[in-house]
């Protein structure tokens, strides 16, 4: 019951301030740039090819890495602002044994990250369907292949959100968390795969390719653990780092 | 902030009720409680306690340690040594901490994009507490016109009412108030000081720390003094008052001398009169009628918590300390 009052609470604070808006300003607009490329884009030979099949739409309507990297930093600046604002303060005076709190915290930002994820697969596949109207081609996504697109989106950006949210809870300060969420998500695994090139299965960008069964290796179920284990192991950090310091 | 609206005293709806007179709220215990950050120690050996039913002004001049003493009390900060406890309990361990203590602590902690009502949402949800007494809250501490507004646009006097109404949203038995009039107009300070002497004469537990020196000489009826982290007075604010001694002798530095290696803090106010602290007039007597020193007047004398203060603290930054009182008074 303390739990659910808790995660309650953490989503009301979600939902007070303008940050949503803007994270959705943000979907609206790589939708807006997808569906102007439906219209306008062309493959390298001048024809409209990369909208032609059903497999081409789902590549291009998949939005599991991009909802993992936006709600990652969803996560990360949430979290990390309520240091900077001191509002963690009053949340560990209501439950001053930490895990509780940061746990219903982290519960909350799963929430946010699958709404991010569902929303930005919906609004993609709303307006893909819209620009197709101006093509020769009709929407040829199945419902199978449609549900599929937004759980992966869902799943891939809870787990970004709760990675961010780990780093956020970790760094406690706004610009570093976002820039330890780029390190990790955009800069280091790139760098991993050049070293080891064994690794490119398991980086978040292959991981939601398998999970929106755009690929294959190394299969669904281990992305799955994969992509979760990616988040886990920054919360389990700034779970950890929580309990120890000084809050003020 | 003239024009703010008043603090009114009907805080509590059900608690007093539920618990009735008999049931003592807890008594706070700070226990040899030692904190450094670093190499810089800023508590050292510190133990007092904080008794229901009175109001305690917890006072020192900054950086005295009381923010840092306060944290440690509400497990914001771990102490190196010691312990503090609410009722004999350890913060972490209360059942329900926010229907036992309510805390404002500096500096304020407020989204500045959430709206006044919505952070005492959030803390409702968190807490338990029945969304009505949202309102109610927002209705005592006269902030229920600008409830839906920023609080990024709140003048420092209405954060620091918010603050007061998160405070009391549980109605807790216990106060922990970090510089709670920061900010309030004359009004706002008088009706904070009518709310605070209610709940301590129902049996509540007020712990309050400020710089404002009459502000505490009006409201408290304990103090709690620090300097430099380490305890330099405590108890009744009357008895502590009256621990003074006026002494006139022809040979006030003779006489300086023989009480200071007694132990006491010798102030000269005139020529030939001194004041003393830290010994029992008994005392006095005897260790100048030791040393052959003529007396021509050994007196009682009551002292302003000013006066006190400044001896507790050998002045250490009390300008700054003054300089805030009265820029206070005069606003």
């Amino acid at each position: 019951m303390t739990s659910l009052r808790l995660v309650r609470a953490e989503l009301r604070k979600l939902t007070t301030t303008k940050m949503p808006w803007a994270f959705f300003a943000v979907l609206a607009t790589i939708t807006g740039i997808t569906a102007v490329a439906v219209v306008l884009g062309t493959d390298a030979d001048g024809s409209k090819g990369f909208i032609s099949t059903a497999a081409d739409q789902k590549s291009l309507m998949a939005f599991a890495y991009n909802g993992l990297v936006i709600a990652g930093l969803f996560g990360a600046i949430a979290v990390a602002r309520e240091y900077g604002h001191d509002t963690v303060v009053p949340t560990f005076l209501i439950e001053p044994r930490r895990h509780r709190a940061v746990l219903a915290q982290f519960a909350a930002m799963i929430v946010g990250g699958a709404v991010i994820g569902f929303v930005g697969t919906a609004l993609t596949m709303v307006a893909v369907a819209i620009a197709l109207t101006a093509t020769d081609y009709g929407f040829l996504l199945s419902v199978g292949d449609a549900a599929q697109l937004l759980v992966a989106s869902s799943f891939a950006s809870a787990t970004g959100a709760l990675l961010g949210a780990g780093i956020g809870t970790f760094v406690r300060n706004t610009g570093g968390a976002v820039a330890a969420l780029v390190l990790v998500l955009l800069i280091a695994p790139p760098l991993v795969v050049q070293l080891v090139s064994e690794t490119i299965s398991w980086v978040p960008g292959s991981l939601a390719l398998v999970a929106s069964g755009l690929a294959d290796e190394p299969g669904m179920f281990a992305a799955l653990i994969a992509m979760a284990a990616w988040a886990a192991i920054p919360a389990m950090i700034g779970l950890l780092a929580v309990q120890r310091r000084d809050v003020v | 902030m003239s024009n703010d609206p008043a603090i009114t005293s009907s805080s509590r709806t059900t608690r007093t009720q539920q618990r009735g007179p008999s049931t003592a709220a807890p008594a706070l215990e700070i226990d040899h409680v030692t904190k450094s950050y670093d190499d810089d120690t800023v508590i050292t050996d510190l133990s007092f306690t904080v008794q229901p039913g009175r109001v305690t002004g917890f006072l020192g001049p900054n950086g005295a340690g009381k923010s840092t003493t306060m944290k440690i009390l509400l497990d914001l900060a771990s102490a190196d040594e010691g312990s503090a406890t609410i009722g004999g309990t350890r913060y972490r361990d209360l059942e329900d901490p926010a229907r036992t203590v309510g805390v404002v602590l500096e500096p304020n902690a407020f989204h500045p994009g959430r709206s006044g009502r919505n952070h005492l949402r959030i803390l409702a949800d968190g807490g338990g507490f029945p969304t009505e007494r949202v309102q109610e809250m927002l209705t005592v501490v006269g902030l229920a016109d600008a409830a839906d507004r920023r609080v990024g646009a709140y003048s420092m006097g209405m954060r620091q009412r918010l603050s007061l109404a998160a405070a009391l949203l549980g109605d807790p038995p216990v106060l922990v108030l970090d510089e709670p009039g920061n900010g309030l107009d004359p009004q706002g300070i008088r009706d904070l000081r009518g709310l605070l002497r209610e709940r301590a004469a129902n049996g509540d537990t007020i712990f309050v720390s400020s710089h404002l020196l009459s502000e505490v000489e009006h409201l408290a009826d304990e103090v709690v003094v620090l300097n430099k982290g380490r305890l330099v007075a405590s108890g009744s604010l009357g008895e502590l008052q009256r621990e003074e001694t006026l002494v006139r002798s022809p040979s006030p530095e003779g006489l300086t001398k023989v009480l200071q290696s007694a132990g006491g803090t010798v102030q000269p106010l005139e020529k030939d009169t001194l004041l003393v602290r830290g010994l029992s007039i008994d005392v006095i007597g005897s260790r100048a009628h030791q040393a052959g020193i003529e007396l021509h007047e050994l007196s009682p004398h009551s002292g302003s918590l000013e006066d006190l203060f400044m001896g507790w603290t050998d002045g250490t930054d009390v300008d700054a300390t003054l300089d805030t009182a009265k820029e206070v008074q005069s606003a």
